[in-house]
């Protein structure tokens, strides 16, 4: 079982009111589950009543790197000892 | 009189400005400039140039050049400059980059002003609603900086026009707004050796990072190209107006960065600033 960072940035960290969080993980899906069962009820209900809907996992409406690379990258799904998740919200305004 | 070359013009057009901690530095006027330019014939920005080369510095750069140096002003006046987008983002880039005195930009937007881009979007106004952004800012530049130039693309810019719109600049900067285009720029970019600055907002916070052709790049934050939202959480929270500034300023001083030598661009790293909470992240971007 691996201890792995999440890191939570941007409007996530403000409405979650969680800078980052430690996991024991042996897998992303094993990390992803705990980071949704603790914090993805609480990001919507605060996302909704700020009149945004936010459908499915955390992972459905956010931008989440592995150690500085997007998730959908990468094929191996296991963690190692210190691994980083970074989580925030996609922002592609201009 | 028609026998003096522009260096002797300048020569004689040279003033003194004494600082207040009693330096002295050669400085000339743009009244001078103009009228060089007018006498001599050519670009203003080659006056200028060729002012700096002597030791003499354009009295508009002359809290330019305390930071970059003649020499970082010389390169800045003798580079081009795309920005993709003159929105938000991008019209503050272009007027920054004229203020800064980068030789040429390259604007590229086909889209018109409305009244929704009025917060926001630093080249609109109640009076040029309707009219082409790409074309206000030119004006602007104009207006700004008589020694820039600016050339208009009224496109949009896709994976099929990218390399024809692009292909003169030393650098690329990212005013767009949606991330299929970005990506379109980036592969561009990459594909000729171009530094692209990328940078987005939504809401008070924003997010960007320089990226060279071998370097970390958007798959690294956004994913593949082929799975991506067209836009944002910004269509829901909105852009208020400072948000654009704050990233845009940044991405202007990756430019000067880049293009001068000085400093360090922020490249493989994702700089992300939220004015909301005043807190400013720095994520390393890794390759796959």
């Amino acid at each position: 079982m691996a201890s792995i960072t999440v890191k939570f940035y941007s409007l996530w960290r403000l409405y979650l009111g969680v800078d980052s969080v430690t996991l024991q993980a042996d897998n992303l899906d094993e990390a992803l589950a705990q980071v949704e069962e603790r914090f993805g009820p609480r990001l919507r209900e605060r996302l909704q009543a700020d009149g945004v809907q936010a459908n499915g996992k955390i992972q459905d409406y956010s931008l989440i790197l592995l150690n500085g690379t997007s998730l959908r990258n990468l094929k191996q799904t296991s963690l190692k000892e210190g691994d980083i998740l970074q989580i925030f919200p996609p922002a592609t305004g201009g | 009189m028609g026998g003096k070359d522009i260096i002797q013009y300048i020569a004689e057009s040279a003033e003194i400005y004494v600082a207040p901690d009693g330096k002295k530095y050669p400085v000339i006027s743009l009244k001078a400039v103009t009228s060089i330019t007018q006498t001599k014939g050519g670009l203003a920005r080659e006056v200028e140039i060729t002012a700096l080369k002597q030791g003499i510095t354009p009295w508009r750069y002359l809290r330019n050049t305390g930071t970059i140096g003649l020499d970082g002003q010389i390169k800045l006046l003798q580079s081009t400059v795309a920005v993709v987008g003159a929105g938000g983002l991008g019209g503050t880039i272009i007027e920054l980059l004229a203020r800064q005195g980068i030789g040429h930009i390259i604007i590229i937007d086909n889209d018109r002003f409305a009244e929704q881009n009025l917060n926001r979007q630093l080249m609109s106004t109640e009076r040029n609603l309707g009219d082409y952004k790409a074309t206000v800012a030119a004006k602007r530049v104009k207006d700004i900086n008589s020694a820039v130039t600016a050339t208009t693309f009224l496109e949009k810019l896709t994976k099929e026009n990218a390399h024809r719109l692009l292909k003169d600049a030393k650098v690329v900067a990212d005013g767009l707004d949606n991330l299929p285009s970005r990506f379109a720029v980036e592969e561009a970019c990459r594909d000729l050796r171009i530094p692209f600055v990328h940078g987005t907002i939504a809401g008070f916070s924003g997010q960007l990072t320089t990226i060279f052709p071998k370097d970390a790049g958007l798959s690294c934050i956004y994913g593949s190209s082929d799975s991506l939202p067209e836009q944002g959480i910004e269509v829901k929270i909105g852009n208020p107006s400072a948000t654009p500034a704050m990233i845009a300023a940044w991405q202007v001083q990756e430019i000067v960065k880049i293009i001068t030598g000085i400093g360090k661009p922020l490249r493989n790293h994702l700089l992300m600033l939220d004015a909301m909470e005043g807190i400013a992240d720095k994520i390393e971007l890794s390759r796959y």
